[in-house]
């Protein structure tokens, strides 16, 4: 199966929600009173219960100029996933065919590892349910061939779905494009650090993905890494190890038996 | 629209002032990415703020609210000084070589012929210099002293880019580098569209901005050009249907109502059908009787014979200097001069200018019917002193209060069937999706029930002058809930005699064998049925006309003076932009904004105007031919054009107790008023999704002036005008630069209008700060630009 | 009473009861930690009532560890000092784990192992605890902390582990009558004397 992705043009982005409006309806979700934070902004972050954000960044140039980004965020389906690495409940978190990263609600255990090991820090435990929740690229609409629903809603063209190698060379060729019209830094990112996402962003500073509320340079980190790869099995090797010594201890050795002399 | 949405993405340069589409038309606003995406465009935004359409913008200018016709003079000024406007275009299409009358002048910030007794201008030395016939004289090389285009360029020469600087509060630099984007379009091949909303058409001097804009595209050639056009961005899903259909001066197809004097369908036809001012000028408007008595056998049927006048005296009249408008009657109900009000999807108490004014108006009723979707604010303006007192301290008590209200409970727009009439002037069907829950009903059938029920107590019991209510012809299948699909045909007009369909308005006559509800929409709803349901995808010229898509007034025309896009011959300024084309004796493409069988070079080019071109002087307006920067009736500064004459002196400003004026040193900073992307006016707080997306009123206010007052964001704020206050959390941002204006710094505070005392979430009513002052031609209150004063709580 | 002087009293009432506590919520602990930590485990979940109902108790049942070990602390806290015997002891406990005890010093109520136990235990609560604390609640922690301590908190268990696992071969088939001290709390006189000389010697000299 093709693996699918979701292009986020933010040069075309105009903060208008559609997004977020979509994704609450479509996943069923509240719709609470929100309190003011002092932005345009509909919450501080993602939330358990909304999945889909667009963060407003005001950012003042060494210049003098003003720019007032806006982009909307949510789970990036990373290609190496560090919330799939972390995951201890089996088929909890997966990837489905199409690529999309998933939770299947029945098996998730609410640890929080995930949460941890997202070099995003999308996932949201539900404090109530005790299980995580993010995106899940409408797996409901997207097995039936329909978009997500925040592509659906996005009035620019903003946002785009279909085949990831398709919309890399749409995000590629929309760069150059801004590149020739003098926007000298636009660029694409599919960050490298966790094997590229299936979210692709068209940023017109590619160089400073901290002022679209994007990470640097993301990476699963390392401590994830040495957990659930090297140390798992040197864990696991030293229990074993413990256990068969011991048994082999006392074969070899036998018990130590109390001194049987008289008093 | 002259143009319409989908057209935007055909302009070179997308001038986006007096509106912030981003934010407010996002789903239209996709054509304005799309030209950016796919030619490369540049989209120019000119706003008192940093807003969302700036945030996409190649170009930001920040202006003083209010300071809108300066900018625009100013470009006028740098297209006539550099010589960018598209001299061609300027000679064929406007009357720029007509000749005006020697008396016509400007001095100290009066036309001529201003009468400060009655405060209006005879018109009398505005006119055209005419010849024996009657016609306009001209001089085609524009070399005369007292062609308009001379007068024009004398006029706007004041306008330089240092004064436009000193006035709007942004740098010569700033504006020069806008002007030269814009100007740009001034040539054959290129195409500049201007798109604009509420951010022009409320102030005191808004109908004059929007000529301003007019003036500028004509100079530039960009008007009838695809990706061209002055674009009004229209704020409600159907207030474009509503306008077409009427208002308390205007008939449907905006025929204007009778007045007094007007005492027969003669007067009235010789008073509304122009004589032509030049000969090759069609002057559409010639044929007003045919539109007009169509419409009085549409509303009178069988009673309006050619005897009565078909029904002429049934209409009623307004006085000759009557105005009925907004402001107007609101004032005269606060003077006590009006019993009753049914407030029809309207909320005046949030939407009317100086809230305490509102309220105490309505107190001063006998009765008043809301039909509403929900509780409004209106509906329940008797609560205004419980439940938000603090905010309305002029508030009437609801033990003082004897108005009785009956609210109406109304279905919502996706809850009955009916047409979306859009920017872009597309008659768009739809279909309902729910029914309405309850007890509310369509508005058809409490407009029917209404009617119904008035019209037999009429003829039960008499009364004054009953005819004009039981001569109406009312033979709908279902009377008391008529089926819009009936009511649409109706609209498209018919033949009396055999009932079938009229193709168009072209179709209507003055004998009384046609009827038709609104000559404009002619041709919606055919014999070959219902043109406004129609889904056609096919766009042939590529140039986004989708002429099989819904229909659009009028005839279906997608661009407005669309002749006007080739030179005088039919030859297109741009091959790949020609949104019609003379071919084998008959135009194809866009449905012709011409005589559909005449050579492009037998009539003048605008149709509508018995000028035959379009106006760049306009001798017919209330405050002047040419627009003229005049400062908010509440501004921080003189006015720097003329000290003498600060406010447009046609403006309306009410003078009532309760109709002050505050002064810029109790006041000192500028305020307006705006929309936000996440609401719909006063409606969705009412709403769970909007009312999750933005629930609360904020005060945005630029970081320096923060400073100044020790106000972090998110603090309280209390913000007051002359007229009330309104508190809430202080939005601190960089994106409302302060501006100097006359060596001054001036700080601009902005207000979202969206919050009241009832719904999910509240809030101040933000008209509680704004001022009773309007537009003396649209009626439209300045809600841009008037003053305040901020302190932290 | 002939009984009683074959009986000598290794552990009182006062001292098994926490040490059992601390077993039982140490084994359950270890278990669904095992689950919780790797997809090749987890089946251990089903043992325990399920994955969400570990991912609940688990942190409870180190609470109750800890708590308890904080109570064997106060018990053994004192005896468990490392002396200089322990120490030469230590240099020699391959000898003692061939059981060629020759040279080795006498060891007292509790030999240097089991004292070396005791202050890895300690420690390794302590960190547990910590670090268990971090990942409890991981939407209050900085991700900093949770990324030490999922780390962290593995390690320190498997070493734990490691220690409890050698702690339950020496208390029941390696050294016969040891579990019964802990159990029934007393032991032969000659399985004092044998493995615990110097504890011998002082009680019953006394």
């Amino acid at each position: 199966m093709v693996t699918v992705a979701k292009l986020i043009d933010t040069t075309t982005c105009i903060g208008c929600k559609a997004c977020e409006a979509a994704c609450q309806e479509w996943q069923d979700q509240p719709f609470p009173v929100g309190t003011y934070d002092g932005t345009y902004q509909t919450f501080p972050d993602v939330r358990h219960d909304f999945w889909n954000l667009i963060k407003f960044n005001e950012i003042e140039h060494a210049d003098g100029g003003l720019s007032w980004h806006m982009a909307k965020f949510q789970c990036m389906h990373c290609v190496d996933a560090g919330c799939i690495t972390a995951c201890p409940a089996p088929g909890a978190i997966f990837r489905r065919d199409n690529g999309t990263v998933d939770f299947d609600h029945d098996k998730c255990i609410g640890c929080g590892y995930c949460i941890t090991a997202c070099p995003f820090d999308v996932p949201r435990l539900n404090p109530i349910t005790q299980k995580v929740y993010k995106c899940n690229l409408c797996s409901d609409r997207t097995a039936v061939g329909l978009e997500p629903a925040c592509i659906k809603a996005c009035p620019t063209n903003c946002l785009t779905f279909g085949a990831r190698d398709d919309l890399v060379q749409i995000a590629t060729d929309r760069a150059r494009t801004l590149r020739e019209d003098g926007k000298a830094s636009a660029g694409v990112y599919n960050p490298a650090g966790v094997g590229g996402t299936n979210v692709i962003y068209v940023l017109e500073d590619a160089a400073h993905p901290e002022d679209y509320g994007l990470p640097n340079d993301p990476t699963v980190p390392w401590t994830v890494r040495v957990w659930q790869g090297p140390l798992k099995w040197l864990g696991n090797a030293a229990l074993v190890g413990g256990i068969l010594g011991t048994f082999f201890h006392y074969i070899r050795f036998g018990p130590r038996h109390a001194d049987e002399e008289s008093s | 629209m002259t143009n319409g949405w989908t057209d935007v993405a055909n302009a070179d340069v997308v001038l986006v002032m007096g509106g912030n589409p981003a934010e407010n038309h996002p789903v239209g606003f996709r054509f304005a990415m799309e030209a950016k995406r796919t030619r490369k465009a540049k989209l120019v935004c000119i706003d008192p703020r940093f807003n969302r359409t700036a945030a996409v913008a190649d170009h930001y200018v920040p202006i003083r609210s209010g300071s809108d016709i300066a900018f625009l003079g100013g470009l006028i000024h740098y297209a006539l000084e550099g010589e960018l406007y598209h001299a061609d275009y300027v000679k064929q299409h406007t009357n720029a070589a007509f000749l005006i009358e020697d008396g016509f002048g400007f001095d100290e910030g009066y036309f001529s012929g201003w009468d400060a007794e009655s405060k209006t201008y005879d018109k009398a030395s505005w006119q055209y210099q005419k010849d024996s016939s009657g016609f306009a004289r001209v001089d085609e090389t524009l070399q005369n002293p007292r062609s308009v285009f001379q007068l024009l360029k004398t006029h706007y020469a004041r306008y330089t880019p240092e004064r436009v600087a000193e006035i709007c509060g942004c740098s010569a630099e700033e504006f020069n580098r806008a002007a030269e984007t814009i100007c740009s379009t001034g040539r054959a091949g290129r195409s500049g569209t201007i798109l604009y909303a509420l951010g022009w058409t409320q102030h005191s001097h808004s109908v004059q901005l929007i000529h301003a804009a007019a003036m500028l595209q004509l100079l530039l050639g960009n008007i009838g050009m695809p990706g061209g056009g002055v674009n009004a961005q229209r704020g409600h899903s159907n207030i474009q249907g509503a306008t077409d259909m009427g208002a308390w001066n205007m008939l449907p197809g905006y025929m204007k109502v009778p007045r007094a004097p007007w005492r027969s369908l003669d007067e009235y036809v010789h008073t509304n059908s122009p004589a032509p001012l030049r000969p090759d000028a069609l002057n559409y408007w010639s044929n007003t009787s045919k539109f007009f008595v169509s419409l009085l056998k549409a509303y009178y049927g069988d009673n309006a014979t050619r005897d009565n006048d078909y029904g002429y005296d049934f209409l009623p009249k307004i006085g000759e200097k009557d105005n009925y408008s907004w402001g107007f009657f609101f004032d005269r109900m606060n003077r006590g001069g009006l019993e009753g009000l049914i407030s029809f999807g309207m909320n005046p108490v949030a939407n009317g200018p100086n809230t305490v004014k509102m309220l105490s108006a309505l107190a001063k009723l006998k009765w008043m019917i809301v039909v509403e979707n929900f509780e409004t604010e209106t509906a329940a303006f008797w609560k205004a002193s419980e439940l938000a007192g603090e905010y309305y301290p002029g508030a009437p008590d609801a033990a003082d209060i004897d108005t009785e209200v009956f609210l109406l409970p109304a279905a919502c727009f996706a809850e009955k069937d009916g047409t979306f009439v859009n920017s872009s002037r597309w008659l768009q069907w739809k279909n309902q999706a729910l029914p309405p829950p309850g007890d509310s009903k369509p508005d058809q059938e409490i407009i029917a029930r209404l009617f119904l029920k008035l019209r037999e107590l009429y003829e039960d019991e008499g009364g004054t002058s009953p005819e004009p209510l039981t001569s109406i012809a009312w033979d709908y299948g279902n009377a008391i809930s008529p089926d819009l699909q009936e009511v649409a045909r109706e609209i498209n007009g018919q033949e009396v005699a055999t009932g079938r369909q009229v193709p168009g308005f072209g179709a209507l006559k003055d004998d009384g064998s046609t009827r038709c509800g609104n000559w404009l929409y002619s041709g919606s709803y055919t014999a070959d049925g219902n043109q406004m349901a129609r889904r056609g995808q096919e766009d042939p010229t590529g140039l986004g006309l989708y002429a099989n898509w819904s229909w659009s007034w009028p005839a279906n025309r997608r661009v407005l003076y669309n002749r006007a896009s080739a030179d005088a011959d039919g030859k297109p300024w741009d091959e790949s932009r020609a949104p019609i084309r003379w071919q084998g004796g008959r135009y194809t493409g866009d449905v012709p904004d011409f005589k559909a069988d005449a050579a492009p070079d037998s009539l003048g080019s605008f149709i509508m105007l018995p000028e035959g071109v379009a106006k760049l002087f306009a001798p017919d307006f209330v405050e002047g031919p040419f627009p003229e920067h005049y400062e908010p009736a509440e501004s921080p500064v003189d006015n720097a054009m003329h000290p003498a004459v600060g406010v447009n002196p046609s403006a309306t400003i009410f003078t009532g107790e309760l109709d002050t004026l505050g002064t810029r040193q109790d006041y000192p900073y500028v305020a307006l008023t705006y929309r936000l992307t996440e609401h719909f006016h006063y409606w969705t707080k009412h709403v769970k999704t909007s009312s999750l997306l933005q629930s609360n009123f904020f005060v945005e206010l630029p970081e320096a002036l923060a400073a100044e007052k020790g106000i972090q964001n998110g603090d309280r704020v209390r913000v007051s005008s002359a007229r009330g206050t309104a508190e809430g959390p202080a939005m601190v941002t960089k994106r409302i630069r302060p501006l100097q204006v006359a060596g001054r710094t001036i700080y601009q505070v902005g207000l979202p209008i969206h919050w009241g005392f009832l719904g999910r979430t509240k809030g101040p009513l933000v008209n509680n700060l704004t001022p009773s002052v309007l537009d003396p031609n649209s009626g439209t209150p300045e809600y841009k630009g008037f003053l305040v004063n901020m302190e932290k709580l | 009473m002939t009984s009683s002087v074959n009986r000598v009293e290794r552990f009182a009432f006062s001292e098994r009861a926490p040490h059992w506590m601390a077993a039982l919520s140490f084994v359950y602990a270890a278990l669904t930690g095992l689950a919780l930590w790797t997809p090749h485990l987890f089946w251990l979940s089903d043992v325990f009532g399920g994955g969400s109902t570990i991912r609940r108790w688990h942190p409870w049942g180190g609470v109750v560890f800890a708590v308890v070990l904080g109570l064997m602390f106060r018990n053994w806290a004192r005896e468990m000092k490392l002396d200089a015997d322990d120490r030469q002891w230590l240099r020699k406990a391959h000898k003692y784990a061939v059981h060629d005890e020759e040279g080795l010093p006498e060891p007292g109520r509790f030999n240097a192992g089991q004292k070396m136990l005791f202050w890895v235990q300690m420690i390794a609560t302590l960190l547990l605890f910590a670090s268990g604390a971090v990942l409890w609640f991981p939407e209050l922690m900085p991700r900093t902390l949770r990324l030490a301590a999922i780390l962290i908190h593995p390690s320190v268990a498997v070493v734990s582990m490691g220690g409890i696992i050698v702690h339950i071969y020496m208390g029941t088939a390696a050294v016969p009558g040891a579990f019964r001290g802990m159990i029934q709390g007393w032991v032969r006189p000659a399985w004092a004397r044998s493995h615990h000389p110097k504890w011998y010697r002082d009680i019953t000299k006394s």
